[in-house]
């Protein structure tokens, strides 16, 4: 009789079976580096979805976390590569300045008789490229450290861009970017398919190109990269030209979704990103972590601030939880067997 | 010898002449110039470069040249460059002074004490910091932030579909800056005195419009049904009116604002916004120059001054539907001419 039910639930449920397949899948997401960035993205969205009787999953909150996460991801996304050379780039805040208040100026404004039309586009990654460029080659050539580079870039593309725009807003008339920006395909936000996809773009060029190799090669150990023939100072240059080129990009964004240019509009952007890089598990030593990575991180903490404001924790508590999440981030994910000496 | 010789005399001759020329191109020489000076935050912000546009229209009607100064939001930097303007001009200045922190007022008091340099102040000052413990500072002025939240208020729950009666959510600047806490303190009043409206739910956007934009959109998935939304500044009064757009209540749901940027004019205009406050950074500086030059040339006598005409609030320019046009006509796209022989004029009420 036990024997005979036994039989049964076995031919009901292919358990065996099953399990293989939750192994298969765990033992790909493991490979992928990314089990533990989702394991707190579950928690997270559990926590908050328990926390506010399931409004948080509901499908209104789920679209405005995505629209949200899409400019972070794209900056994340342009950010981490760097990270992963193990270096830092502080620069976003200046780029995105100066980009934006290039698009108050040319695009039809409220100020001048400039016109360019769609020609904004590639004038601006222009713009952010050629800060990245000039990073790069400072970085690469003139062998002076990342972060210093790119903080210094920070400040000079800040004031160039407040001297530029006289401190104006500028109100942009162009209405044409607008709707594709704000719009959506199927219920998607249209920004968040575009972050998907220079996500997976990004992916497939770390995965499968040469310069993904030499990328990883020079994170894991760019003394060893160099020796065994990596042109490392090129891969910085293109990495940090990349990264200003999607800078551009989310400059675009930002202030068309803002119907508005300021150089204020770079503000408050490097905490998150560099927050969602940590947070997505790009080590800040190097040599891990990928455009996945990026994404995921941004994700999580879009919808970690999101849910915060959903469940009325308060305002005072925010910052402290954002500030707790960079550090036991970094914590989790930085290699210490690389570091000689802490700072 | 003799080429020895020679060699001293034209050394000799050269130091006469360089120290003729430091001499008329000394400060000295032009002790009846002063430089007019002011010390902002960054001009990055259009209600700073109010303070700008304002300076120079008054050092061209009294004939002064006129050096602004950014601290960039860098305390230190900020009293740095008010140290070198006063070797610059050898003291030979008068300053008007927006401190970046609140704090940095007793560093900057004290140096202007020691060089002897008139200079008056707007905005932040620690409150147990008096004015008259200080012989050079001539005023610290601040624009009532506490009437000017009470009016927004008012102006917006006046737009409520059954007036008096709603939902509102609120976007604060930084959490602990003295002008959001008035202006925080001007709606609780209004609250206070309407129980049929609710402040359903509050955060801190940091004086920022992307902050805004963002945090507003959040909230109005945990509120749909909010009547309007209270932002401490234009900024993120602009943030707050695109995620009202990107919900399909934009012009539905009004938003009020402080400061008086251009933007917020045209919604105002558009029947998105409700109303602002503002704040005229054009006479503020105006105002400030002027007490600062008018000690600094023996017209106003400080120490003789009550203390209630060295620390005072003078009112903020109130904006709604109804006045909007002529507000942007005379103080935007003109500077007014103010009148400045009564510096005292618009004097509202001490400030303890």
């Amino acid at each position: 009789m036990t024997r005979d039910r036994l039989d049964r639930t076995s031919t009901a449920v292919p358990w065996p079976r099953l399990l293989a397949g939750v192994d298969a899948v765990q033992r790909r997401v493991r490979r992928a580096g990314i089990h533990g960035q989702l394991v707190s993205l579950v928690v997270v969205v559990a926590l908050f979805a328990l926390g506010t009787g399931g409004r948080y999953l509901a499908w209104p909150n789920v679209r405005v976390i995505l629209s949200l996460a899409a400019i972070p991801t794209i900056i994340a996304v342009g950010m981490h590569p760097v990270v992963v050379l193990g270096g830092m780039d502080l620069s976003v805040e200046g780029v995105v300045a100066l980009c934006v208040v290039f698009v108050g100026l040319l695009t039809r404004n409220n100020m001048n008789q400039n016109d360019v039309g769609l020609w904004i586009v590639p004038v601006t990654l222009g713009i952010g490229g050629a800060a990245g460029l000039v990073s790069g080659t400072c970085n690469a050539k003139l062998r002076i450290p990342s972060f210093i580079v790119t903080l210094g870039m920070s400040w000079v593309l800040w004031g160039l861009a407040v001297f530029v725009s006289q401190g104006q807003t500028l109100a942009l008339l162009d209405t044409r970017f607008h709707p594709v920006v704000t719009g959506s395909v199927g219920g998607i936000p249209n920004l968040a398919l575009l972050a998907v996809a220079l996500t997976i773009a990004v992916q497939v060029l770390q995965d499968r190109s040469q310069l993904g190799r030499y990328l990883y090669a020079i994170g894991g150990d760019e003394v060893l990269a160099r020796q065994a023939g990596v042109p490392v100072d090129r891969v910085k240059i293109i990495v940090f030209t990349t990264a200003g080129l999607l800078y551009g990009l989310s400059a675009l964004l930002l202030s068309t979704r803002l119907g508005g240019a300021q150089a204020i509009t770079g503000n408050n952007l490097l905490f998150p990103a560099v927050t969602a890089v940590a947070v997505g598990g790009v080590a800040l030593t190097g040599g891990i972590g990928g455009a996945k990575n990026a994404a995921l991180g941004a994700l999580i903490v879009t919808a970690l601030n999101d849910g915060l404001i959903l469940m009325h924790v308060n305002p005072y508590a925010q910052d402290a939880v954002n500030g707790a999440v960079l550090v036991v981030a970094v914590a989790l994910t930085i290699d210490r067997k690389k570091l000689g000496f802490i700072k | 010898m003799r080429k020895l010789v020679c060699w001293r005399i034209a050394n000799v001759a050269a130091v006469l002449s360089l120290a003729l020329l430091a001499a008329v191109g000394s400060p000295a020489a032009a002790a009846d110039a002063p430089t007019l000076a002011i010390s902002l935050r960054t001009l990055s912000s259009p209600y700073q470069v109010m303070y700008k546009t304002g300076g120079e229209a008054y050092a061209k009607n009294v004939g002064l040249p006129l050096d602004v100064l950014t601290t960039e939001a860098n305390s230190q930097k900020g009293l740095a460059d008010i140290k070198a303007e006063i070797a610059r001009t050898g003291g030979n200045v008068a300053f008007y002074v927006d401190p970046n922190d609140a704090t940095d007022a007793i560093a900057i008091a004290k140096t202007m004490d020691d060089a002897g340099v008139y200079w008056a102040s707007w905005w932040s000052k620690p409150a147990d910091v008096k004015v008259w413990d200080y012989s050079h500072w001539v005023a610290h002025i601040s624009f009532d932030g506490f009437a000017a939240g009470e009016f927004m208020a008012r102006e917006l729950i006046k737009t409520f579909k059954t007036p008096g009666k709603g939902n509102i959510i609120a976007l604060q600047g930084r959490l602990g800056d003295t002008p959001n806490g008035e202006r925080w303190q001007g709606l609780q009043k209004v609250l206070g005195e309407n129980p049929g409206v609710k402040l359903v739910q509050w955060e801190s956007a940091k004086w920022d419009r992307t902050q805004a934009y963002n945090i507003t959109r959040a909230m109005l998935v945990a509120h749909p049904d909010v009547d309007g939304v209270w932002a401490a500044n234009d900024d993120m009064a602009m943030g707050a009116i695109q995620a009202l757009k990107e919900a399909n209540l934009a012009g539905k749901v009004k938003v009020v604002g402080c400061d008086g940027i251009p933007e917020i004019f045209d919604a105002i205009k558009g029947g998105l916004a409700a109303a602002t406050v503002f704040n005229d950074g054009k006479y503020q500086a105006q105002l400030c120059l002027a007490l600062a030059l008018a000690a600094k040339q023996g017209k106003l006598n400080v120490s003789s001054l009550p203390h209630d005409r060295r620390q005072f609030e003078i009112p903020a320019v109130n904006v709604n539907r109804d006045n909007v046009e002529k507000i942007v006509h005379d103080y935007i796209q003109n500077t007014p001419n103010y009148d400045l022989k009564d510096l005292f004029a618009r004097w509202s009420r001490a400030m303890p």
